[in-house]
């Protein structure tokens, strides 16, 4: 049986780059693990030797790491709100028709995902100072990013709604459905799963922001987590067990969404980004 | 009351939908983008910034911008940085798409998990390549020491030479997965009967890449490149994590630049020159991203 042979090296190959790639993610977590003097043996600990779970339980009480998450959760949430409300119709408008207006809203639509945060955070944080909306740190930084993340979503979603028969919105029309009607009994749930991908992606990026909070929001207790992991990043830090701790319990909950989604997310992802 | 019917069962059902995003994004991306301009001939710093008039600088920023004597390395780092990021993340990512083509079991699986990279949050990202690249205890100093490759260990956050490229390998770390997987898309879209046709002709898996594989990637290639230099120009947080720009600003790259005039200096104006003129390379790159996504599915 050659082939199967062929496969069963093809598989050790994938399980081998595998491993090397994700390493970093290993080493985060085994980094985590270890004493304060084991993360500066040489050679490294490949293994953690005497795992030191009490290290999570010291950075969970010490670094406000409760107030750092809840934050980055309220942010990641009104993000996805903004953005799956309004962006959600936009999409499925610009999927329904063809003609040149549409054309010209998918192409602003298209250009406007490319601007970079950080070169767009200049005036957009010289306006908000200007009308006063610093004073609302929070609000000011979700209101940025779903600028940032909207265009994104309407891609994806688009791809979704592309994929709706419209016969089955015409026959809702003929059975007495208003335009309305149509679309958020008929249309709507038959996109659920693309628009919860999308969604879960928006709210991936929201957890992760960093550079709109950075500069918009001053005040520390209003600060999202990937602030607070820069606060750790004094020059010559030595708590890099501290340190991996605090990022192992930021981003398992993402990673573990992504482990039990991945089908989904990547199907979502390929659907849109080419489309 | 037709107006409320046109809203519920009408045109201005659509209307409605598409006007209220459109009308967020004129608010919180269209506008910042034409105050970007106007205030890259003001002004503004922490005096003046809470005031709706700024003082008018006339070409002033612009001439700071060009006067400065990081400009010159700014652009230069820049350009490497996209460079080396795209052309990395680019040829890895083909050649594990590649790989990940041929059908063995768990191949779509494996292919996916790689993924896992891209969905951290960047900021995270940099800060485990920050802890992997430590100079002296860091394991990949470990690893190129014991195998030799290296006999000294390389300072790679603090050395002037090599800073910009310890983000670069982050880079290519955290983009690589996403040039994968849009490969992947393009890979599967090409018809297998042009591969039996061509090995009925005999010719060898070489000839097959260069003469079927790549002309027909091509609009995807495109798509991907395109894609892979405006995520780069978008990169920030790497650069926050890693090296914060330095050492003497031998890791500045543009964006970064024009965030620490902005935000470290204070002077909004030279942050929104930088701004400017960045924003216009972005939008020329995203038009060939456009194009060619268009020559292939025809929005």
């Amino acid at each position: 049986m050659r082939s199967d042979w062929h496969n069963r090296i093809l598989f050790l190959i994938a399980l081998v780059l595998a491993a090397i790639y994700l390493f970093p993610l290993y080493w985060m977590y085994v980094t985590s693990l270890k004493t304060g003097s084991a993360i500066f043996a040489v050679p490294p600990e490949i293994l953690p030797t005497d795992p030191q779970w009490g290290t999570y339980g010291e950075v969970w009480a010490t670094t406000n790491i409760p107030r750092y998450l809840w934050n980055s959760m309220l942010i990641a949430t009104g993000v996805t709100a903004v953005t799956a409300i309004l962006g959600a119709g936009a999409a499925y408008v610009l999927a329904r028709y063809r003609n040149v207006w549409i054309d010209v809203a998918l192409f602003t639509v298209l250009m406007l995902q490319v601007l970079p945060p950080s070169l767009m955070v200049t005036p957009i944080f010289v306006g908000f100072a200007t009308i006063g909306l610093l004073d609302f740190p929070r609000t000011a930084a979700v209101l940025a990013i779903a600028a940032k993340t909207m265009p994104f979503f309407v891609i994806l979603c688009r791809a979704t709604f592309m994929t709706i028969p419209r016969e089955l919105e015409e026959a809702a029309l003929v059975d007495g459905n208003s335009r309305a009607g149509a679309f958020f009994f008929i249309v709507l749930p038959l996109a659920r799963n693309g628009i919860l991908v999308a969604a879960l992606l928006i709210f991936m990026q929201g957890f992760g922001e960093y550079v709109y909070s950075a500069s918009l929001i001053a005040d520390n207790r209003l600060q999202p987590a990937s602030i607070g992991m820069t606060n750790f990043l004094q020059p010559n830090v030595v708590n890099w067990n501290a340190i991996m701790a605090f990022a192992a319990t930021y981003v398992t909950p993402i990673l573990a969404a992504f482990v039990l989604l991945q089908r989904q997310i990547v199907n979502g992802l390929t659907s849109g980004a080419l489309k | 009351m037709t107006l409320f019917k046109s809203f519920r069962d009408g045109i201005g059902f659509d209307t409605l939908l598409i006007g209220f995003a459109l009308l967020y994004l004129f608010a919180f991306a269209g506008l910042p983008l034409i105050y970007n301009v106007i205030i890259s001939f003001q002004q503004v710093d922490v005096f003046s910034l809470g005031t709706l008039l700024h003082p008018s600088a006339g070409w002033d920023n612009y001439l700071a911008i060009f006067r400065d004597p990081l400009a010159n390395m700014v652009f230069w780092n820049t350009v490497i940085f996209t460079v080396g990021s795209v052309a990395f993340q680019f040829t890895i990512g083909f050649a594990f798409a590649l790989f990940f083509h041929q059908k063995f079991p768990g191949a779509t699986w494996f292919r996916g998990l790689f993924l896992a990279a891209w969905v951290m949050p960047g900021l995270v990202v940099g800060v485990l390549w920050n802890w992997l690249l430590s100079g002296d205890f860091g394991v990949i100093n470990h690893v190129l020491l014991t195998t030799g490759l290296i006999a000294e260990p390389i300072f790679w956050r603090s050395d002037i030479d090599v800073a910009l490229y310890s983000v670069i390998l982050a880079n290519i770390w955290y983009g690589m997965p996403f040039n994968m997987i849009l490969l992947s898309v393009g890979l599967a879209a090409i018809p297998d009967d042009l591969y039996e046709a061509a090995e009925l002709d005999g010719a060898t898996a070489w000839q097959k890449f260069w003469t079927i594989t790549l002309p027909m990637m091509r609009a995807t290639i495109g798509a991907v490149l395109a894609l892979g230099t405006i995520f780069t120009l978008q990169q920030f947080d790497l650069f926050a994590a890693i090296t914060s720009g330095g050492p003497a600003g031998s890791s500045t790259v543009a964006q970064y630049w024009s965030w620490q005039l902005s935000f470290r200096e204070f002077d909004f104006g030279r942050g929104a020159v930088i701004s400017v003129m960045m924003i216009i390379v972005v939008l020329a790159v995203s038009l060939v991203y456009v194009r060619s996504t268009r020559a292939e599915t025809r929005l």
